[in-house]
């Protein structure tokens, strides 16, 4: 079972060949952000600097808006089973 | 996912076994995820939301990484990823989107 | 005694027909089942997913899938589904 092109044998082959780089993360309950992968585990537990989350918040109403808020993390620790979706930074 | 031991045969050994059925080569979940690798699929989570890409490889507890990924939410493109990892929790179905 | 058929086994012999998968959420999938493994993650082909919501119920055609079966509630043999 070949990785059809890039090498990758396994799902977290993925993460290994992002450490030291930005990554996008999804979360459960509609969270994203943005940070530099400093190490992961088999949880899927992550380290992450200069980090910059992304909220969306719907404001219920006459018309549902949806707002965006940001805020920046200096270190964070993410834990593993809150996780979706880790894209690293596209190698296009 | 290594190929070590040979999985147990689907059902005990039977005294009168009829013939099977038709021997195609995708029976057991490791079998399809065999064909499947390499192949375009569409994966929804639990949540409702589509990846549809190209299967770079997966494992034991279905953690993804697929390749091209469109991020699918109720019909509309929402994301692009060159590369994508999903947790296997999230994961409802894997669906081949090309013949196998 | 207590009749020595393990729920599975009674699966096994529905491989090549068609079956009723329930979720636990409001969600349900019909199709020709190819196979399982012992977490009950399921290989179906010709799938038709079913959504309910309170809007009706949204139909998806699906080719070969591979169901998990981390939320999976319920098996019906040999039924077609909402639909039959």
């Amino acid at each position: 079972m070949d990785g059809s092109s890039s090498g990758i044998q396994e799902p977290f082959d993925l993460i290994r060949l992002s450490l030291s780089e930005r990554v996008f993360v999804k979360l459960r309950g509609d969270r994203e952000m943005t940070g530099i992968l400093h190490a992961y585990d088999g949880h899927m537990n992550l380290i992450l600097s200069d980090v910059e989350e992304t909220i969306m918040i719907v404001n219920e109403g006459e018309q549902a808006t949806v707002s965006v808020a940001k805020r920046k993390m200096d270190m964070l620790f993410v834990r593993g089973d809150g996780v979706i979706l880790v894209s690293p930074p596209s190698r296009t | 996912m290594d190929e070590s031991p040979p999985p147990p045969p689907d059902d005990a050994p039977d005294t009168q076994t009829p013939p099977p059925p038709r021997t195609i080569h995708t029976g057991s979940p490791t079998d399809f995820l065999k064909g499947v690798v390499g192949k375009k699929v569409i994966v929804r989570l639990n949540s409702g939301v589509d990846y549809r890409g190209v299967l770079s490889c997966l494992d034991g507890y279905m953690n993804i990484a697929l390749e091209q990924t469109e991020e699918h939410v109720e019909g509309n493109v929402t994301n692009r990823y060159g590369d994508a990892f999903i947790r296997g929790n999230n994961v409802l179905y894997i669906s081949a989107a090309e013949e196998l | 005694m207590a009749s020595q058929v393990l729920p599975l086994e009674l699966i096994d012999k529905c491989i090549g027909s068609r079956i009723w998968v329930v979720m636990k959420s409001e969600r349900e999938f019909t199709g020709t089942l190819l196979g399982f493994d012992d977490f009950v993650n399921m290989v179906l082909e010709d799938v038709t997913e079913y959504e309910m919501t309170p809007q009706g119920t949204k139909k998806t055609k699906l080719g070969q899938t591979l169901l998990n079966g981390n939320n999976i509630c319920m098996l019906i043999p040999g039924s077609d589904g909402p639909e039959s």
